[in-house]
């Protein structure tokens, strides 16, 4: 028993975290000699693999151009949101030197809690070349969850969160609160959103209508402010409680359950963070062709989603070339195709060349959702991470354990 | 065996089985401690109390006994049920596939199966509406992510009825239980007093260790439930892994009290179950011998 213990202790310090050797600062390096650092080696990127046309996009393009123009192989591993920062934190908490990954897809939540454990390289996308095509001050890329992006992390699309429905059976579905209320009141069981970040994106937007606009919420958590709203957002959704799916006594588990719903005709209404997934859904004959997307007069939230860099990646060089190539014109125009994937581009269309603006100007619009321009009129901007985190915990406490 | 070979074989459970359940086992409880972890703050109770505190904590123990125990004595009863009244050698012929296929396939596709199946845009909901017995597919009754668990306790009870139909067909052959029951209808007891006094008592006792894994391994259990469950109460595992990986760093300790906990309480069982163990080999070996000295 003695050396059993005496083992674990010995595990124990061996696991315990140690200092980082200081590694060269690739984002210092002139672009070129960082690309000659970077050819011939392997990029390792961690990204959400839960759709196929995202999936075709990287596989069939990102991944043979990166080959062919940078000699760098680029390998793609499944994981997203709370799986990246599991991993990065058990890499950290175990005292690794070097991360297995070397580039990440992450979103607000997971920047905000990756910044949380000191876990990504900056800054570092002052160094990228196609950084010029972005407008670093439009709000919407250089604050992510009310974080300054600080060149921890680069823009790579930029989507609105989209309410879906089905117009076969709702021909005109309600623009704001009250009309959501008289509409689950007379048909009952058909609305739901889930708990997971698309439906926290929802009820973020909810939090802002009800107090007034994107300006009373902005800026750091404000923990007055988010007793009074939230009373009230908790107030509603008790209302609206009886008419919602399963009277509100449990909700999906993720969007994909609740897309399932919709598909099979259980819900009449899903909603999406992606503004261009129900042309995508429909596409691939998932959803009905009756299916639309909109957004309604309050607004909905609106959120870029970037990639970071691991702050032990063992290849920060070619992480930075591969993210280069991402915001290329080229990348982004073809990203941007409905046929493609359809995400919206980070670049500021004003910047590029004339021959780019005309290309992405005759890119073929969206037959399902409203146009970006149209949807870009009620866009709301993302609120301090805190506020998700309340939310989340609240929405439990308040609703889902309060069965009464 | 020989010594060395003994020591050998010590080794190699220590080393791959004890010490890295004992340091997960160890790690977790230094986590929910607050004495390791990238966002700790020196040793504290706090999660622990916070763990405790918490009614939904509590509502999801008691859920997950539940669960357990309904879906274990629904699927003894379905398999005692057809042990005992076709007798006959399941592990043979195109019974046998009935019975081993299920045990082949994922707890995920069951639980994806039994969505399909119990759902209201489910088959059962579709073959209703089509019969007229339900108006609509939304007039099916809620038996998935439904609040007393139905979904969940048909998946396992369907994933442990073939299991338990081994098991109880087994110990039917190895207790003579055939022999067992002539015995008892020359002596004269009818055939639901064979059932009721000989076969199932025996069977019950002989298998109850195994039932009580089987239902630790229910209360354990993670796809099902997260496919077929409710966000409250949610069964322990789900718990957990919410409180792991959900927006809030600060919750991480808490789920490592959780699993902490939920290791005791399994060990505890154990200890529970193979020391009645011990004592049922001791009490029938004094049957034995009782009845030698008898003779």
């Amino acid at each position: 028993m003695r050396t059993s213990f005496f083992l674990l202790f010995t595990i124990f310090f061996a696991c315990a975290p140690t200092s980082n050797p200081t590694q060269p600062d690739p984002g210092t390096l002139p672009w070129e000699e960082l690309v000659q650092q970077a050819r011939g080696s392997t990029v390792q990127l961690m990204m959400w693999q839960g759709d196929p046309l995202i999936n075709a996009y990287m596989q069939e393009y990102v991944v043979p151009a990166i080959a062919e123009q940078y000699g760098i192989t680029l390998k793609i591993a499944g994981g997203q949101g709370n799986i990246i920062v599991q991993q990065v934190m058990a890499e950290l908490q175990a005292g690794k030197e070097t991360s297995e990954l070397d580039l990440l897809w992450i979103n607000g939540e997971t920047f905000y809690q990756l910044r949380q454990i000191d876990g990504l390289y900056g800054p570092w996308t002052g160094a990228l070349p196609n950084g010029q095509y972005i407008d670093w001050k439009n709000p919407f890329i250089a604050v992510d969850f009310q974080q300054p992006v600080e060149g921890y992390e680069c823009p790579w699309g930029n989507v609105q969160l989209a309410l879906i429905y089905n117009s076969a059976e709702v021909p005109d579905p309600p623009r704001d609160r009250e009309a959501l209320a008289a509409f689950v009141r007379a048909h009952p069981g058909r609305f739901t959103w889930d708990v997971h970040f698309t439906g926290l994106t929802f009820l973020k937007s909810l939090l802002i209508d009800i107090a007034g606009g994107a300006d009373m919420l902005s800026g750091p958590f404000d923990e007055a402010k988010y007793q009074r709203y939230s009373a009230q957002l908790w107030a509603y959704i008790r209302e609206i409680r009886p008419g919602l799916w399963k009277e509100g006594k449990t909700f999906p588990e993720a969007v994909a359950p609740m897309h399932q719903l919709f598909a099979n005709g259980e819900l009449w209404f899903t909603m999406s963070n992606n503004d261009s997934e129900v042309d995508n859904k429909v596409r691939q004959g998932i959803f009905p062709e009756t299916t639309s997307a909109y957004v309604w007069d309050g607004g909905t939230i609106q959120n870029s989603h970037y990639l970071g860099i691991p702050r032990i990646s063992a290849n920060k060089a070619g992480a930075m070339v591969v993210a280069n190539f991402m915001i290329s014109p080229e990348a982004q125009y073809r990203k941007q195709d409905p046929a493609v994937w359809g995400d919206g581009t980070v670049l500021d269309k004003g910047r590029l060349t004339e021959e780019w603006q005309q290309r992405f100007r005759e890119l073929p619009p969206r037959k399902y959702a409203p146009s970006r321009e149209e949807m870009q009129l009620h866009a709301l901007p993302e609120l301090a991470p805190e506020y998700m985190i309340r939310l989340a915990e609240d929405f439990r406490k308040k609703i889902l354990e309060d069965n009464s | 065996m020989k010594k060395p070979l003994r020591l050998l074989s010590w080794a190699v459970f220590l080393v791959l089985a004890a010490l890295p359940l004992l340091a997960g086992w160890g790690y977790a409880g230094a986590y929910s401690l607050g004495m390791t972890g990238l966002l700790h703050k020196g040793v504290t109770l706090a999660h622990w109390q916070a763990v405790w505190s918490d009614a939904a904590f509590w509502k999801s123990m008691g859920f997950s006994v539940y669960v357990a125990l309904t879906a274990i004595s629904l699927a003894t009863f379905f398999a005692l049920l057809s042990v005992v009244a076709w007798q006959r050698d399941f592990r043979r012929g195109w019974l046998s596939y009935a019975v081993y296929l299920p045990l082949t396939v994922p707890a995920m596709v069951v639980g994806f199966f039994t969505f399909n199946l119990l759902s209201k845009g489910g088959l059962l909901s579709r073959i209703s509406y089509r019969l007229g017995f339900t108006d609509s597919l939304v007039a099916f009754p809620d038996w998935v992510n439904d609040p007393f668990g139905i979904g969940i306790i048909v998946a396992h009870t369907w994933m442990a009825v073939p299991f338990f139909m081994l098991l109880f067909y087994n110990l039917f052959q190895s207790e003579g239980l055939v022999s067992l029951g002539q015995v008892a209808r020359s002596l004269g007891a009818g055939s639901g007093q064979v059932v009721r006094k000989v076969f199932v008592p025996v069977l019950l006792r002989k298998a109850s260790p195994i039932l009580v894994l089987y239902g630790l391994f229910v209360m354990g259990s993670y796809e099902i439930p997260l496919l077929l469950g409710t966000q409250s109460p949610q069964m322990i595992s789900v718990l957990a892994i919410r409180k792991l990986q959900r927006f809030n760093l600060m919750d991480v300790p808490q789920a490592y009290a959780v699993s902490v906990f939920f290791v005791v309480l399994v060990v505890g069982v154990l200890v529970l179950v193979s020391g009645r163990g011990k004592r049922w080999r001791l009490k029938s070996k004094d049957g034995v011998l009782n009845q030698k000295m008898a003779s």
